[in-house]
This record gives structure tokens, C-alpha cells and sequence, in this order.
């Protein structure tokens, strides 16, 4: 992992996009809330967060897809980990141990795609790698080897789908919109979106 | 006392322990190691009930639902959901048949409750300024990033309430916004580019930069007495490893 060719403005529009993609999710967990409450009688508590799991990884995915750098991925979803333990949870600096894991599924595709190709296929492709290699995680440190295979099958899907609607569809569109807007110019998303023009 | 405990020596005994704990399902060492993290933040920091509290009762919920998750669906019992239905009707053959799920149903809620004991440990007892400065000197991060996640951090306030902003713009303007839907998202995306080109601008101009050295106001060092702590806490784990059976 490189660090050198990180500016402080590249640092800092990352750390402040994870700050605004975990007020966010802070805003979904409301609803999470409520289906966590309707779900817990039928036993299937954890559910009610996965549709919002996709935007844990939207620091990772934003990232990456912004700046089109080796370890620029990992290194967003690390800087969001790291935050989220500043703001205090009951997790603590488990966080950073969960964020290395998500950071990993986008840089790894990616990485196999030598940083080259940056379309909507990549991107859905990371996003169910990500909920796969996160569910490895579950299953080892949160002990869902213990939960019947069905209902995890159920949870993955769930997540899987919210991954794929919110990194590989929402985050692409929104990191394109804001270079129709003008203001990603030095980056190397926009440089590669004028060259798709000039074509 | 635990407020002065090294942070990122403290962070990797946190990690560790969490780590060991998970490579085995004792419902009595994370029971242990919850009440042992809950006396000490009790009584060896001057953090607040209330505090503790706010931080424990989501835990709980939490813990809650995976417990009754374990109840109904754990891998080791027979398999299939234990309706509701059936649970009245014939109480004792059902009582018979969840026995084991509620063991594993322990396992993982009494887990959980284990790492929110050592994440709260850490998240109460640790100063983000301190954190973040300890980072920067024991596990050499590059000051570019520890100054950004602090400029970041102390931006969050400011956030919400420009979030809130913006979606009362977009009602002022008659237009219908649900909770998912991402037009205030984008327009913060396109505040959070512009702050973060100004704040650099105002970081560099008064004289930061990522690469010279410079002076600190505190630098954080690892005593022994850290290591000792961070010892016993791992030897305390693993001897419960060791010696529990439950």
C-alpha cells in the first residue's frame, strides 16, 4: 500500500465522505431499528439490518472508485473504521478489524482487473465479493457457524442485494454525477470519464 | 487510570482478546471477561453510568436478538424453526428438543456481550485527540491521514446539521424526498468535496505539511506499565481458555 501519492486533500474528501455516508447510515438504522424489533419474535433479528448493509462499504467503494489507485479502497474503508471507533459504539476498535475485511472485497477485484476497469460490472462484482468476505467474517468472529445454513443463505442474499443496489449501482452514479457537476477535476475519475467522451 | 492506558497498546489487546474469544464458545469467559470490562470502566475510569449505559443498552438489544436467533435456527439442534404454536401445546417435548439451542443461543449472545464489554472498555476510556496522536507515533500513520480523520471527525456536528438543512431546502421547494431517497446525499457529496478542498487549502496555508518534521504538543509513549496491563488482560483469556470448560 502506497501512501506517498495521497495528498491531504485526497485524505481529507474521503474521511469526509465516510463521515457523511455513516450519518447516513445512522438515518437507515432508524428503520433498521423498527425491523429489528418486528423481526426478534421470529428469531431473525440480525435481518433487520442487512438491507442497510451496503453503505457500510460505500467509503470503501467511493474511494476506489474515485481515485482508481492500488490500496486506495482498503486504505478509505480503514480511515471510516477508524472513525466510526472515534464516535464511540460498543464495538470499539473491533471496527477496524471488520473494516480491513470490507475494504479487501472492492480492492481485490479490482486489483485482478490491474485498476483498469472501473464499469458498472466491476462494481456489482466487488459488492458481492465484499458481502461474502464479510460473511466469512460473521461467521468466524460473530459465530454464525452456529445459525442453521437456510437462514444465513437468507441473510446473504439480503446483503448481496443491498450491497449490489448501494455500491455497485448508487455509488458509481453518484461519484459520475459529481463529475458532471465539475467538482471531482484532478481525479482520476473525471479524467477517465472526458476520455470516454472524446472516443 | 484506564484513561491513561497507551491507546493503541490498548486497541491491540482489545483486538487480540477478541480474537482469542472467538476461536472458542465459553458462555462463563465472556460472561467473565463482560463483568470484568463493566468493573473496570467502573471503578478504574471516571466515566459515567449514564454513559455506560447509552453504550451497553444497545448491546443488550442486540445480544437479545441473537439469542433468540440461536434459539430458533442454531446449526446444532434439529434444524427446523420451533413455532410458536407448538411451543404451548406440548411444552416439555419442546423444552427437550431446544435445550441444546439454547446452550448454542447462550454461546452466541453471551459472545456478543464479551466484545461489547472490551469495545466499551475502549470506546469510554479513550480520548479521540489522545487516539489519534498515539496512532501517529506507535503505529506511524502519516500525519497527512491523522490530522484528516481529526479535521473529519470535528466536522461530523457541522454535518448533521447541514444534512438536516438540506432536506428542508428541498421541502421548502415543494419537493417530496423519502428517508432513502440520495438527492440530499449528492448535494452534501458536492459540500463534503468542496470542504475538503478548502480545508486542505486552509490546512496548507498555515504551514502543514505531510512530509516535513515538526514538533507535537503530546507525544504518547508506551510504558511497561501498558504492556503489563495489556499481559494480563491477554494472560487473563487465555487462562480462562485454559482452565473453563462452559
Amino acid at each position: 500500500m502506497n501512501t506517498k501519492n495521497w495528498k491531504l486533500k485526497d485524505v481529507l474528501l474521503i474521511a469526509i465522505c465516510a463521515v457523511l455516508f455513516g450519518v447516513v447510515y445512522l438515518g437507515c438504522t432508524y428503520v433498521g431499528g423498527i425491523l429489528y424489533g418486528v423481526l426478534t419474535p421470529m428469531g431473525m433479528a440480525s435481518l433487520g439490518y442487512e438491507p442497510f448493509y451496503g453503505i457500510y462499504f460505500m467509503a470503501g467503494a467511493f474511494g476506489i472508485y474515485v481515485m482508481r489507485k492500488p490500496g486506495t479502497g482498503l486504505i478509505a474503508e480503514l480511515l471510516a473504521a477508524v472513525l466510526e471507533c472515534l464516535y464511540g459504539n460498543y464495538f470499539g476498535p473491533i471496527i477496524i478489524l471488520s473494516g480491513l475485511v470490507q475494504g479487501l472485497g472492492f480492492e481485490l477485484i479490482i486489483a485482478l482487473k490491474r485498476y483498469k476497469k472501473f464499469d458498472r460490472m466491476t462494481m456489482m462484482q466487488g459488492a458481492v465479493i465484499c458481502s461474502v468476505l464479510t460473511m466469512g467474517y460473521n461467521l468466524i468472529i460473530s459465530g454464525y457457524s452456529k445459525i442453521a445454513l437456510p437462514v444465513l443463505a437468507l441473510m446473504l442474499v439480503v446483503r448481496i442485494i443491498s450491497a449490489v443496489i448501494f455500491d455497485g449501482i448508487i455509488t458509481p452514479l453518484l461519484a459520475d454525477g459529481l463529475v458532471k457537476a465539475g467538482v471531482l477535476k484532478g481525479y482520476a475519475v473525471a479524467q477517465n470519464q472526458t476520455a470516454d467522451l472524446e472516443d | 487510570m484506564l484513561e491513561r492506558w497507551n491507546p493503541t497498546v490498548k486497541a491491540a489487546t482489545v483486538l487480540v482478546c477478541v480474537i482469542l474469544l472467538s476461536l472458542e464458545y465459553l458462555i462463563s469467559l465472556n460472561l467473565l471477561v463482560l463483568g470484568c470490562c463493566l468493573l473496570l470502566v467502573v471503578f478504574g475510569s471516571r466515566v459515567s453510568i449514564k454513559k455506560l449505559g447509552a453504550l451497553l443498552l444497545p448491546a443488550l438489544v442486540a445480544a437479545f436478538g441473537l439469542f433468540v436467533m440461536g434459539l430458533y435456527y442454531a446449526k446444532s439442534g434439529s434444524g427446523q424453526a420451533v413455532d410458536m404454536q407448538a411451543l404451548s401445546a406440548m411444552p416439555y417435548a419442546v423444552r427437550a428438543a431446544m435445550s441444546q439451542n439454547l446452550y448454542t443461543a447462550l454461546q452466541l449472545a453471551t459472545r456478543l456481550l464479551a466484545f461489547a464489554g472490551l469495545g466499551i472498555l475502549f470506546a469510554l476510556t479513550t480520548d479521540s485527540d489522545f487516539f489519534i496522536a498515539s496512532l501517529l507515533h506507535q503505529c506511524k500513520l502519516p500525519p497527512k491521514f491523522a490530522y484528516g480523520i481529526l479535521a473529519a471527525f470535528h466536522l461530523m456536528p457541522g454535518m448533521v446539521r447541514e444534512y438536516n438543512q438540506v432536506r428542508t431546502a428541498f421541502a421548502v421547494r415543494g419537493l417530496k424526498i423519502s428517508v432513502f431517497s440520495m438527492k440530499p446525499v449528492f448535494t452534501m457529496l458536492v459540500n463534503s468535496v468542496r470542504w475538503s478542498e478548502s480545508v486542505a487549502m486552509a490546512m496548507e496555508s498555515k504551514g502543514f505539511c505531510g512530509t516535513a518534521p515538526r514538533t507535537y504538543y503530546t507525544v504518547p509513549k508506551v510504558h511497561p506499565t501498558d504492556l503489563l496491563a495489556a499481559a494480563l488482560c491477554i494472560g487473563g483469556v487465555i487462562a480462562g481458555m485454559l482452565f473453563l470448560h462452559y
